[in-house]
């Protein structure tokens, strides 16, 4: 093919016996975005990882304009021009822009001796206003909102001369409008043609932005096909390879409950969110959407006691909660499962039953000690019960996948026997059949009478699996909408910033 | 009042600040009660004590950048003096200086770079490598020495001790010459960069091509080497070598370190800092002799240092709060800078 930038050419790759790639075989043009998709462990980051150098294959080789890459080298890949930017975190948070976007390769004075400073600032400046930020350069970037994390990890990919762009997951943490300017810059360098190689498991945002797309499945390639010429529907099945693995359907909701649950008025926290009012009904799932940064997360950090809150009550099921305290809210019957579930959600070295009981641990003593048969009973009850796909109770919580280690987090607060079950963002970063099976046990909780606050960026998970929807905008509630009946486009106009002040038709 | 609070706490977070006033605040204290503190004679021998520290911490605080520790440089110190005590004194090889300070220099870049080695390469943690290297170093000097200290050094290494341009002996100089180099290292080149980075996420390092071996190695060859350094600049002070010189030397480094704002996980720290906790410190023992509180002093020198540590820690831990509140607030906001408040509330009218 004339216009071939790179191609792949049969690359195997096993760690320990198990194959994460096997005889995978593209190619990438130039002026392309191609998206990568396949779930989690489909053998998408190894591809990656041997594309950026960062580890070399077990065979086959990756061309560059006919000409192999250098494998397992980071610095040679990118001198070639290819350039990856990985997940979210590969920013350094204690270094400010300019010794983000060059630490690796400095540029130097002195016969090399010394840095150029002077020269690395300007570079940074100038690219970080191609972007459009405007970036403190001398900041520490661990500091910056992730939305200009983001934006410098950019700046990074782009000092480099690049040719093929690979983005792993790159708006995973971002809003929409955040999500679409990084897609606008996207099409901008591919007009310059540089090829992009996009890694997401937004399917809209494939859909959206990709010219080809070829799917990874355990580690084998399944198809490279245009993207005209599939929809989403066929790239799910390109995906999990069986039928079936739809997102639950809109009609799948009972729509009776019970009375209200969760009550929340006027709370506030000053400069965050304001007269924030709702309720939860008993089998009821609400959704909370908004832009990231609309204070979503807050709020429910508020209502759980362990972000600040100014002022409002809460009251669950009648009794009032006094805020600021997680172990008051926990008793009141709340749970959260927060955003960030390897941080906050789990004890990623402790083994699966030990996060499942960990925040039932009292209950399950006897005489002061935990009873490791009830702690047993508990773990296993939990993974039957999720359908947690796990070596055994016994494995340590870091080696499942994503999927299942958010049905751990899960896990672990439904032992809790909650009345509310808060969820941010449940589904990030997880492949879609882990999401599909989350969807469904979220699903069915509410139809056994639990009250449900969910919050996701993902407006087809909000649109599918509540029942109401409250949208937020600058830290109020901006509308409510039904959510069977709710359009994506009424989602996202309540929670978009309007600055041209709409009369409300009545 | 919110504004000076918040200037208060901006300066408060810059570790020199801090330490600055410490010293300023202990030397006014002290020099109200025994104006003699302020003699020349007593700050210069502050400064030739606190050379050899200030010299070790240089290495030993690249090393905690990386994320790692090293807490064996008391002992390779020891083993190091012997050596060179045995090659140089009249008693025993009676080699020239001049061999026997380079042999010195190299032996301990050597043995850093074997520190390095077995961390890196041996895949160890460090806190592990260097506490079982404490031991054993210190048993190795044991060894060499055949438990006899040894005397006899030559009267112009003596001599090296005491003279110096400006009226402060060479050792004063070799620290000031450290502390340069070492800043150069820092803010000015390649390498320096690319330690703060490894230090600040390793994730991000290895997917950037940075080699962690490497930048490591480079760590703990660089305090060995000034381990060497500092024991040639220290032991002409001395009359004669003693197996249990520089015993607790580590803890005070590391001491240094970490109370000089040098984040123990790495990626944060400034070397002005670093400086200012070893002054400091080393104050606290001649500070007590001038307060004339007699025996109490000796013993006390070490529960004030290890006070220092547990403060230092606290302010680390309430400073960082308020950045990291601070910065939540940014980013929660930070989304809708292009929307400015009034623009929404306001022109409602």
């Amino acid at each position: 093919m004339a216009d071939s930038l790179i191609q792949v050419d049969r690359l195997f790759k096993s760690y320990g016996g198990v194959h994460a790639l096997e005889n995978v075989t593209l190619d990438l043009r130039a002026g392309e975005v191609h998206a990568l998709c396949g779930e989690n462990g489909a053998g998408k980051s190894t591809l990656i990882k041997i594309l950026s150098g960062v580890i070399a294959p077990d065979s086959g080789e990756v061309r560059i304009d006919g000409r192999p890459l250098p494998a397992g080298k980071v610095h040679a890949t990118e001198d070639a021009g290819v350039v990856a930017m990985h997940q979210e975190s590969t920013v350094f948070p204690d270094l400010d822009a300019v010794d983000n976007l060059f630490v690796g390769r400095e540029l130097r004075r002195w016969g090399g001796l010394l840095l150029d400073r002077s020269a690395m600032r300007k570079q940074t400046s100038d690219l970080l206003a191609q972007l459009g930020e405007d970036i403190d350069p001398t900041r520490p970037v661990g500091e910056l909102p992730i939305a200009q994390r983001q934006m410098v990890a950019m700046a990074r990919a782009l000092s480099r001369d690049c040719r093929l762009l690979i983005m792993d997951e790159p708006t995973a943490s971002l809003s929409g409008r955040e999500t679409e300017f990084l897609l606008q810059l996207v099409r901008k360098f591919c007009e310059q043609g540089v090829a992009v190689l996009y890694v997401s498991h937004r399917l809209e945002e494939v859909f959206q932005i990709a010219d080809r797309v070829t799917v990874l499945r355990d580690g084998r390639l399944v198809e490279t096909r245009d993207i005209s010429s599939i929809n989403t529907d066929d790239l799910i099945r390109m995906m999990v390879g069986r039928e079936g693995a739809e997102l639950v359907g809109r009609q799948a909701r009972t729509g009776s409950f019970g009375g209200d649950v969760l009550r929340v008025n006027n709370l506030r926290r000053d400069g965050v969110f304001e007269d924030v009012s709702f309720t939860v009904r008993a089998g009821e799932v609400v959704g909370l959407a908004g832009l990231v940064g609309a204070g979503r997360s807050e709020v429910a950090r508020a209502l759980f006691g362990i972000g600040p809150c100014d002022g409002g009550t809460i009251t669950v099921a009648g009794q009032e909660l006094p805020t600021g305290s997680v172990a008051k809210a926990m008793a009141c019957g709340l749970a959260l499962v927060p955003e960030d579930r390897q941080h906050e959600g789990l004890v990623l070295p402790m083994s699966v039953g030990a996060n499942l009981s960990l925040a039932v641990l009292r209950s399950l003593t006897r005489n002061g000690f935990v009873s490791n048969r009830l702690e047993q009973e508990l773990a296993e009850h939990q993974i039957a019960a999720l359908s947690v796909r796990t070596a055994g109770t016994a494995a340590a919580a870091e080696t499942l996948s994503g999927g299942n280690q958010q049905k751990l987090v899960v896990g672990k607060w439904l032992a809790s026997r909650p009345r509310v079950l808060i969820l941010d963002e449940p589904t990030r970063g997880v492949d879609v059949g882990a999401k599909a099976q989350l969807h469904r046990l979220i699903r069915r909780l509410a139809d056994e009478g639990m009250a449900t606050l969910m919050i996701s960026s993902e407006l087809p998970e909000i649109l599918s699996v509540s029942d109401r929807i409250l949208v937020i905008r600058e830290g109020r509630i901006s509308g409510e909408l039904d959510g069977v009946n709710a359009t994506p486009e009424q989602v996202l106009a309540l929670a978009l910033p309007d600055e041209r002040e709409v009369a409300v038709p009545s | 009042m919110n504004a000076l609070a918040d200037i208060a706490i901006k300066l408060l977070r810059q570790r020199e600040v801090g330490l600055v006033l410490l010293i300023l605040l202990v030397t006014a204290i002290v020099s109200l009660v025994d104006p003699g503190f302020l003699d020349d004679r007593n700050l210069k021998d502050i400064l030739v004590r606190s050379a050899p520290t200030v010299i070790v911490a240089c290495g030993v605080m690249l090393v905690v950048v990386t994320a790692e520790i090293d807490i064996s440089v008391g002992s390779l110190m020891a083993l190091l003096a012997a050596l060179m005590g045995l090659m140089i004194s009249h008693n025993e090889w009676q080699l020239s200086m001049w061999i026997g300070i380079p042999t010195v220099l190299l032996c301990g870049t050597l043995i850093g770079l074997l520190t390095g080695a077995l961390v890196t390469l041996g895949n160890v943690p460090s806190i592990i490598v260097t506490l079982g290297l404490l031991t054993a170093i210190r048993g190795a000097t044991t060894l060499l020495m055949g438990g006899e200290n040894i005397d006899g050094l030559p009267d112009e290494l003596q001599t090296l001790s005491k003279v110096g341009p400006a009226g402060m002996p060479l050792g004063v100089w070799t620290a000031v010459a450290v502390l340069i180099v070492t800043q150069i290292i820092i803010t000015h080149t390649p390498l320096g960069r690319r330690l703060f980075a490894l230090g600040s996420s390793d994730y991000s390092a290895r997917m950037t091509g940075l080699s962690a071996t490497r930048l490591k190695l480079f760590a703990f060859a660089y305090t060995g080497f000034l381990t060497a350094l500092a024991t040639v600049v220290d032991v002409p002070r001395l009359p004669k070598i003693e197996s249990g010189i520089g015993s607790g030397f580590e803890l005070l480094v590391v001491t240094c370190v970490v109370v000089g704002g040098v984040s123990i996980a790495g990626g944060r720290g400034r070397l002005g800092g670093v400086v200012l906790s070893v002054i400091l410190l080393t104050m606290v023992r001649p500070v007590l002799t001038f307060l004339d509180v007699g025996e109490a002093g000796e013993k006390w020198t070490k529960a004030i240092q290890g006070l220092f540590i547990l403060i230092a820690v606290i302010t680390d831990t309430v400073v960082s709060r308020s950045r990291r509140g601070g910065a939540r607030n940014t980013s929660s906001r930070g989304t809708q800078v292009a929307v400015p408040r009034d623009a929404t509330g306001g022109p409602a009218a």
